[in-house]
């Protein structure tokens, strides 16, 4: 969950929704001898650092949550918490979702501001 | 907060994604369709997930939570323009330069036109300034940097007819080519005599140095010819340029079975470096992005030997060795996937997490603990949960351990 080598940015959101479909477009593509892997590479990197500007910029939305802490582990800064019987409360505790668990994975925010 | 702001927010950042990186597709010779394939694929594999609504996805196909299809509907109009606009420039783009149109077209295969862009994505690949000394390929590219004049044009012209004449008659006909050649030669400077070329392409350059030198020996072997000093002092710009036909000089020594140095001729030298470049591109194809990482971490290893051993073979060409030694490496790697095995697990463990889809990926400002009570501030976050996502640009969370 490193910082790319040559900008600040993390490849974390890359395992979610947005990036997994975006490597499997990707995937597919190569695997079509449409593109060669390096120029999906820099595809990625493009991903990273534009979700991190964008949830950063355009996003305002504020979320708390509770629960309970199952496991924790803090390596490499990053933060990776799994929480059981969550409770998330939105739009100010106007829409609230609960779940059984929920993996958080969470890298230092102080790094990616090392622009 | 909400599911809604989803949508638009995941087609900003496709869209500022595609945006960013047509400059590499076109940097790659990689054709704007391609991109607008990567485009569509992207959003249809969104839209299977069913996360959130899409701006992008037909209405019909929408279940209607009513709010989310006021909030969308009107970008997905301007995403159809959008993309109208976009499919039109790509038309035109792809009508106007078939050559851009065509170059995909080449590069799977491990063709000389792949191959070549490949090679400048690797900087520290030996293979590429090798390729650039060839003297027969690398000089007449020089050429079109000259300035030219009218001059060269008639020189051509003549040369091209001094040729024809020498092809037909032979030798009978050698008085009649060297006053051609004295007719153009005689008002320009040796020195100048690559001018001549310079409106041909390489190629044509490169044919035309060939022959004309050809010529030049021909004329050469006359004896008794008036001309002939004159002729070589004239031709000998032109005889400068083309390296080829000369006798060439073994530049790479290779040991053969028994140990004895080999000399190894240009041919050679270019066969070997082409079966080479065409086995890295084979590689890369397979060393792809979304492989099991212990394909990948193998096949890394391969092309990172490879390289050093180019590099070996670029520096110190007289220590090259035979097949034993690649075996070795090759073990080496063998030996390495295996110890990355337990990692692959590891992963494997975590895909499995997010495949059940309760997974939050954010950055962290602070995470407090007092005894068994965790306090913490996230922000820049995408939750997914209960098969939805949602985004976040603060979060505080509180839990007991």
């Amino acid at each position: 969950m490193a910082a790319n080598g040559n900008a600040n940015y993390y490849d974390l959101y890359r395992h979610g929704s947005l990036g997994s479909t975006l490597t499997d477009a990707l995937d597919d593509l190569i695997g079509a001898e449409r593109m060669d892997p390096q120029l999906a590479m820099k595809v990625l990197m493009q991903f990273d650092r534009v979700i991190t500007e964008a949830l950063n910029e355009k996003v305002k939305a504020r979320l708390t949550f509770k629960g309970s802490l199952d496991t924790y582990r803090f390596c490499d800064e990053v933060w990776t918490f799994l929480i059981k019987n969550v409770t998330f409360k939105m739009d100010g505790g106007q829409s609230v979702v609960t779940a059984d668990k929920v993996k958080i994975v969470s890298c230092s925010a102080k790094r990616s501001d090392e622009k | 907060m909400s599911n809604n702001t989803v949508g638009t927010v995941y087609e900003h950042i496709i869209n500022e994604v595609i945006n960013a990186v047509r400059v590499d597709f076109e940097e790659n010779g990689v054709d704007d369709s391609v991109l607008e394939e990567l485009k569509k694929g992207w959003q249809h594999k969104l839209s299977q997930l069913n996360v959130a609504q899409f701006p992008w996805d037909p209405k019909p196909e929408a279940p209607p939570p009513a709010q989310a299809q006021q909030n969308t509907s009107a970008a997905a109009n301007a995403q159809a323009a959008a993309a109208q606009q976009q499919q039109t420039a790509n038309y035109t783009q792809s009508t106007l330069s078939p050559q851009t149109a065509a170059r995909p077209l080449s590069m799977p295969g491990g063709q000389p036109n792949g191959n070549g862009v490949a090679i400048k994505n690797e900087p520290g690949l030996v293979n590429e300034p090798a390729i650039k000394q060839e003297p027969g390929t690398m000089q007449p590219m020089m050429h079109p940097a000259y300035p030219g004049n009218n001059a060269a044009r008639g020189g051509m012209a003549a040369q091209r007819a001094a040729q024809a004449i020498a092809s037909r008659y032979g030798s009978q006909a050698q008085a009649s080519i060297n006053a051609i050649h004295q007719q153009t030669q005689q008002p320009q400077n040796p020195g100048q005599a690559p001018q001549q070329q310079q409106q041909l392409t390489p190629q044509q350059q490169y044919q035309q140095n060939v022959a004309a030198q050809m010529q030049q020996q021909r004329m050469a072997q006359q004896p008794g010819q008036q001309q002939q000093p004159s002729n070589q002092q004239n031709g000998l710009g032109g005889a400068q340029v083309d390296g080829p036909s000369d006798g060439f000089d073994g530049v790479l020594m290779r040991r053969d079975a028994d140990g004895n140095p080999v000399e190894m001729g240009r041919v050679e030298i270019d066969n070997l470096l082409h079966a080479k470049l065409l086995e890295r591109a084979k590689e890369r194809e397979g060393g792809g992005l979304m492989l099991p990482l212990k394909e990948a971490t193998k096949s890394r290893g391969i092309a990172s030997n490879k390289r050093s051993r180019a590099a070996a073979r670029g520096a110190g060409a007289n220590q090259l060795d035979g097949n034993d030694e690649d075996d070795d490496e090759f073990d080496e790697d063998a030996i390495n996937s295996d110890l990355d095995d337990p990692e692959d697990e590891r992963d494997d463990d975590d895909e499995e997490d997010e495949a059940s889809g309760w997974i939050m990926l954010c950055l962290y400002d602070k995470v407090q603990r007092v005894k068994n009570k965790w306090k913490c501030t996230l922000k820049d976050g995408v939750l997914t949960v209960n098969g939805k996502e949602y985004v976040f640009h603060k979060a505080n969370g509180e839990y007991e351990w």
